[in-house]
This record gives structure tokens, sequence and C-alpha cells, in this order.
């Protein structure tokens, strides 16, 4: 006899919610409501809208999983249905970037300044966090989403590359792009920072 | 190597996808240029203090209730919908 209590993999439990299992449906949203929830809220950084969006996304799960063929890529469907949900909103909300990708960051005029040793408690200070959101924000949108599911939400390259229909290695591209010109941010944040000896705390 | 170069592998050197031969390449080259072996750092420092600007955050039990609600109900409706003799 076997154990049903095991845990179900995401294929069986869209299998059961297509068959009208409830309880199912309920495990799915034990399953994945925070991590919906918190790709919505760093693509929108609204939680309003992150509620909202997660209720959507759960929704069009409702609706939509019969056109699901291949069910093992369900999580990635669902990150696919979250993004452009969230992407929904920012066009609404005309939040949306549609700056030219920064594709030339010269490696040659990169910052050298060495941050790295700076003391935890300066890095991560609520100012650097706030300058590294604001530089998240700065970034053309196909490379902050990007960074967003891999950096922030820990994606694999290959569900960021099935959710945003593109390939791996334009997901490695944008994401080494975006972290290129992140670093660059920070580094010229804390070098203002930390070797202007005009600084106010003597 | 030259640092171009050497910056472009920092990723797929993180991600250990590198093969031996290249990455001795890369190590040889870092031991003797202190501006990759700054970038380095840094470009992995900012990866790290990524994870940690927004630490993600859990749903309140009692928005996962509501949406819980919201969902059985729209759940029950679609399927009387498609079954129109519902038990
Ligand atoms: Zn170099």
């Amino acid at each position: 006899m076997s154990k049903k209590r095991e845990i179900q993999s995401d294929a069986e439990l869209v299998g059961e919610i297509k068959h009208g299992s409830s309880r199912a449906m309920e495990e799915v949203v034990r399953r994945y409501s925070n991590k919906v929830y918190n790709l919505a809220y760093h693509l929108t950084r609204d939680s309003a809208a992150a509620e909202e969006i997660m209720q959507d996304v759960f929704l069009t799960v409702i609706a939509k999983v019969g056109t699901l063929t291949n069910e093992a890529y369900f999580s990635t469907w669902l990150y696919r249905v979250t993004t452009n949900a969230a992407y929904g909103f920012l066009r609404k909300e005309k939040k949306f970037s549609d700056q030219t990708p920064v594709d030339d960051i010269d490696q040659e005029v990169q910052t050298s300044y060495d941050w790295s040793d700076l003391p935890d408690d300066v890095l991560l200070s609520e100012e650097s966090k706030e300058v590294l959101r604001k530089s998240i924000d700065t970034l053309p949108e196909a490379m902050r989403t990007v960074v967003i599911m891999k950096d922030m939400e820990g994606l694999k390259n290959e569900e960021i590359a099935e959710a945003l229909s593109i390939s791996v290695p334009a997901v490695k591209s944008r994401l080494h792009r975006g972290r290129l010109i992140l670093r660059e941010l920070l580094s010229g944040y804390f070098s203002r920072k930390y070797t202007d000896s005009s600084g106010e705390d003597e | 190597m030259n640092c171009k170069l050497c910056s472009a592998l920092f990723q797929e050197f993180l991600e250990k996808s590198l093969c031996e031969e290249v990455i001795t390449e890369l190590e040889t080259h870092m031991k003797t240029c202190k501006k990759c072996r700054v970038m380095l750092r840094t470009y992995t420092l900012t990866i790290t203090l990524s994870q940690k600007v927004d630490p993600p955050c859990c749903v309140s039990t009692d928005k996962i209730d509501r949406l819980k609600k919201i969902l059985l109900e729209r759940f029950f409706t679609k399927q009387s919908a498609q079954e129109p003799s519902v038990r």
C-alpha cells in the first residue's frame, strides 16, 4: 500500500487540479504563494500590487491550468504569469522603463576602488541597501527582471529563461551586464563615501 | 588571458562551470592583476548584497486564507459550470 501523503511533485498536483482537486490547489497555494508574492513585490516594489498579482496569478492557474501541456513546467509557467502581471502593473503605472540597454560597459573605465574590505555594518547599512535598491531600479527592464529573479529570488537560469521566453545564454548575458552595472554604481557610491577625506565624522 | 576576458568569465567562474584549464588561466591572471582581483571580489559582493537587500518576506496567514477562500469559490464555480449535474 503506498503512502498518499508523500511530498507530491508539481506535476502530480497539477494533474489533480485538472481533475478538480481543491486540496491540490491549496497545496499549490501553500507551496508557491510566498514565491509569487516576493517576485511580484520585487518587480513592482508595491505590496498592494503584489498581493493583487498573487491573487490574479492563482486565479489564472484555475482558469488556464487545463491548457498547460507539460505539467513539469508548472513553476516556470507560474513565474511567467507573475512576471507578465507585474509588467502589466508597471506599464499601467507608467513605471516601465524602456531605456536602451547599457551594452557597452567599458571594462577599462571600471572603478577599481576595493570596497570588499569594508565592515559588514557599512556594507549592509540601510543606506547602502537603499543605494542598491535604487540602482536596481535604474537598470533597463530586461536586465532588472533577470537580476531580481536570479539574485533576489534565487531562481535557476533555466527557470528564468523559460519564464521570460529567452535563451539561457541571453539570461546569463543580461545578468552579467546587470551585475557589472550594479557593481559599478556601488563602487562609485562606496568610493565617494569612504575615500573622500572631507568626511563629516571627525 | 586579458582583463576583459577575465571579467567576462566571472559569472561562469562563480557558477563553477569553467573547465580546469580556464580556471588555472584565470587564477594565474588574477595573481598578477590587482584590478581583476578587486573586480571579482566586488562583483561577488554585489551578488551577496542583492540577496540581502530585500530579503524574501512571508505573506500573512490571513491574506493567504482570504486568497484560498476566493480561489475555492472560483474553483467550484468553474467546476459546476463544466459539469451541470453537480452532486
Ligand atoms: Zn586583469
